[in-house]
């Protein structure tokens, strides 16, 4: 029997042209991450070998002092140590029960605002911690033990508290909300108390996620330089002995953000060894920070080997009700830290929300409004956003589809690494090459192409994450049609992304705009930047985070530090709208098939 | 079915029980009583409420759903049952897909026992033992009980649930279409478990297999 085919009319007529801006856009967002990882690196690792770094010296000394070539980064070690420990000690704890009462206790009418709540903790810009730092933690402190001015390790450590513990709740919520109902059933069948459930059946399927958070929180506190560097009091080659280590942690200190963040770096007289010894700091805190979040971000598929089993107690119905009360206090204290944030900043920053405020420009130190502040910060938001776009939507669909499973696993990487940047090194790395390697100076452009590096992972990893939980059904369906490659991601895959991408950018521009770190070296100044720049060189801007934050280091004059508070409500304002943009638009995601 | 006269030492009864959402009716009205050591099978087709039922029962009923009528469980009325999780060690669930929790074989058939019974370790394990020998896994499993349980196979994985509820041997057992999720092989393994069930035991098994209600029970309740 032969069997005929009649060679198809379909497949042999004209093909519409593919799509050929789809290859474009996806390589151009591959090029332009692979590029800002390279530049990031290579500006490490150019300035550790632009002269002798003596590791060893460099860790265990503590003396830090460039005139005479002693290059000790041991302190700023201990100051970090310190300040993250105690973040942690104090955050972890209330942290991991909050988002066990929010995911377990409370029913999901009650904890859905709350985890809202919670989120919008989290993106709240770290100079807006920094100010509450200034503000209270610092006169707290000073007012506890016996510090001048309250610039401490302790200080900065109870900042950073404040800082990772929404992050920490966050990321516990979803580890716990991953674990399957069924699980619950079938412990509760077998008359186990609610906390015996979470504890012997919930929890050890959680707990890597649980750790995750940790390690994000971490990353988090070890990254941070704005908040940190505005209370830690700064001083070099405070090693204290083991026996003094305690009481060490009332005196000022440095860490290595904090060291980087201040003008060494960026100083003409900083070349040979000493610019080799700062990169090495640099690159002792990439590796910190950017291990974190890499440890962090991984999936955890991995099984579960041993399990902590529990005996039947006496009272199990006492301790169920003991542990809860306790677990539902500590969903109070991130509900505090919400309401006391609004009321500092209506009360301190009453004038921020005065449309005066909004419309007259800078005068002098610290009075008028922030018109050019604003209109700086809308513009470099706008640079990023036209940028992290096409980029991190790029990046997106490359890693949702284009990259076999070997180039996607470091491609992932490479995208978690850069969203783990610290962001003081963003600043420095665009310093080095837009501002001194081109010749920009301050410039516009230089702060707004930083922080679209800030907001392409975001928006990229959202676009992922989404296209994840497509069907494979679907995609076969396009595929079985005929449709090539280019097709199937610009007919199937990008229409299902849509709102993801969306919700993406505008997260990653609330992130961005928030910014200082980046903005410090590249592109702002305090005050004379013109209305619009005629150019690229030498055309600085004024932006919102960076006029808090100079206002901010004169916290002895309290009209310096009233407009701080002012220009923190602005920010807070402006994030906060991008937010609330991004709100239908991933409730809408949430729906949606 | 027969008679609905009610015997004193029913496990339980249920007189004119209605499940309903605010808008509709899910399940009944029915009434029926399950005697002390009887297996009785509530039959109905799927989606009829029968798994709510019997969550019910033992006070896991999904929000926004409520019981009208009156039901007794061990004695005990519904609305008034006591603490939750003693009602729900002496009344065992087993439900549709097995759920094994990490860990060995041994910690999941223990897994129960260890939270609500105070005793030595070896007692706890004479019991699991006991409870996987009448799941009828024992021999399958004797020599390999600390190895992970979700190396079993899914039917294997039903009759360890079957076990973990056994091991802490309640008056009461609730089997929610346990061999639904199942191969047909794997099914008659598990049939075979429950009919080998100790007669001491009260069984309520919901399904909407005719065949497989007709082949267990001692008495069949139409929803």
């Amino acid at each position: 029997m032969t069997l005929l085919v009649e060679r198809g009319t379909a497949a042999s007529a004209a093909r519409p042209r593919p799509p050929s801006w789809i290859p474009a856009l996806t390589a151009a967002g591959g090029l332009a991450t692979a590029a800002a990882v390279l530049l990031v690196l290579g500006f490490v690792v150019a300035g550790v070998t632009s002269g002798d770094v003596d590791w060893v010296e460099l860790i265990t000394t503590r003396t830090w002092d460039a005139p005479s070539g002693a290059f000790g980064a041991g302190a700023m070690l201990w100051g970090t140590a310190a300040v993250c420990a105690i973040a942690l000690t104090l955050a972890v704890p209330v942290g991991w029960s909050a988002s066990i009462a929010l995911s377990e206790q409370l029913p999901p009418r009650i904890a859905r605002p709350l985890r809202s709540g919670v989120e919008l903790l989290a993106a709240v810009p770290s100079i807006v911690y920094g100010l509450v730092g200034v503000a209270v933690v610092r006169p707290f402190v000073s007012g506890a033990g016996d510090v001048p001015g309250g610039d401490s390790l302790l200080a900065a450590g109870l900042v950073l508290a404040v800082m990772v513990l929404p992050t920490i709740v966050a990321v516990s919520v979803d580890a716990l909300a991953a674990v399957p109902a069924a699980t619950r059933e079938a412990a509760l069948v077998l008359g186990l108390t609610r906390r015996e459930v979470v504890r012997s059946a919930v929890l050890p399927l959680a707990r890597p996620g649980m750790r995750a958070a940790v390690l994000l929180g971490l990353a988090r506190a070890v990254g941070e330089t704005i908040a940190v560097f505005l209370v830690i009091g700064r001083a070099d080659g405070r090693l204290p002995d083991p026996a003094a280590a305690l009481s060490s942690l009332l005196s000022p200190g440095q860490t290595l953000t904090t060291k980087l963040g201040g003008p060494e770096p960026v100083l003409a007289g900083t070349f040979g060894d000493h610019r080799a010894a700062l990169s090495a700091v640099g690159m002792l805190l990439l590796v910190t920070v950017a291990g974190a979040t890499l440890a962090g971000s991984r999936r955890h598929r991995s099984r579960v080997h041993r399990v902590r089993l529990f005996r039947a107690r006496r009272l199990r119905f006492a301790t169920d009700r003991a542990v809860t009360a306790v677990r539902m206090a500590a969903i109070v204290l991130p509900l505090v830290l919400l309401v006391a944030l609004a009321v500092l900043l209506l009360s301190r920053g009453a004038v921020g929300l005065l449309p005066s405020f909004w419309t007259t420009p800078a005068l002098g130190a610290s009075g008028g409004g922030v018109r050019g502040q604003i209109a700086g910060t809308v513009l470099l938001v706008a640079v990023a956003a036209a940028v992290s776009l096409p980029v991190g939507l790029g990046l997106g669909l490359l890693l949702g589809e284009y990259a076999g499973s070997g180039a996607r696993g470091a491609l992932r990487t490479a995208t978690l690494t850069l969203g783990g940047v610290p962001t003081i090194l963003l600043g420095l790395a665009g310093y080095a090459f837009f501002s001194t390697f081109l010749g920009w100076g301050k410039s516009w452009l230089a702060g707004g192409l930083v922080l679209a590096v800030v907001a392409v992972p975001v928006v990229a990893l959202t676009t992922t994450a989404r296209l994840d939980q497509l069907s494979p059904a679907r995609r076969e369906a396009a595929q079985a049609l005929g449709l090539t490659r280019s097709q199937v991601i610009r007919s199937v895959l990008l229409p299902y992304a849509r709102p993801a991408v969306l919700t993406g950018l505008l997260l990653g521009l609330a992130r961005a705009a928030g910014e200082t770190a980046p903005l410090l070296f590249t592109a702002t100044v305090f005050a004379g930047a013109a209305a619009v720049p005629s150019g690229i060189v030498q055309q600085p801007v004024q932006a919102l985070p960076t006029h808090v934050f100079a206002l901010a280091q004169d916290a002895a004059d309290p009209a310096a530090l009233a407009s701080a508070w002012g220009t923190a409500v602005v920010l807070v304002v402006l994030t906060g709208l991008l937010l609330l943009a991004a709100v239908p638009a991933r409730r809408r995601l949430e729906g949606s098939s | 079915m027969t008679g609905t006269a009610v015997p004193p030492g029913a496990a339980v009864q249920a007189d004119r029980v209605l499940v309903r959402t605010r808008e509709r009716v899910l399940a009944g009205p029915v009434s029926f009583s399950a005697a002390s050591g009887a297996t009785v099978g509530l039959r109905g087709p799927s989606g009829c409420g029968k798994s709510t039922l019997l969550r019910a029962l033992v006070g896991l009923l999904p929000a926004g759903l409520t019981v009208e009528g009156t039901l007794h469980v061990l004695g005990r009325p519904l609305d008034d049952p006591g603490p939750l999780p003693q009602l729900r060690a002496s009344a065992g669930l087993v439900g549709q897909s097995p759920v094994v929790f990490p860990g060995s074989i041994l910690d999941n058939a223990m897994f129960g026992l260890r939270h609500v019974v105070r005793a030595p370790r070896a007692t706890l394990r004479e019991r699991a033992v006991a409870a996987l020998e009448e799941a009828g896994l024992w021999a399958e499993v004797q020599d390999r009980l600390d190895s992970p349980a979700d190396q079993l196979s899914v039917g294997q994985r039903q009759r360890l649930c079957l076990a973990r509820a056994l091991a802490l041997d309640p008056q009461l057992l609730l089997l929610d279409e346990p061999t639904s999720a199942l191969d047909a092989d794997a099914r008659d393994v598990v049939e075979a478990s429950i009919a080998g069930l100790s007669r001491r035991r009260t069984v309520l098994l919901v399904s909407h297999d005719v065949d497989q209600v007709r082949r267990l029970c001692d008495e069949v309740v139409d929803l």
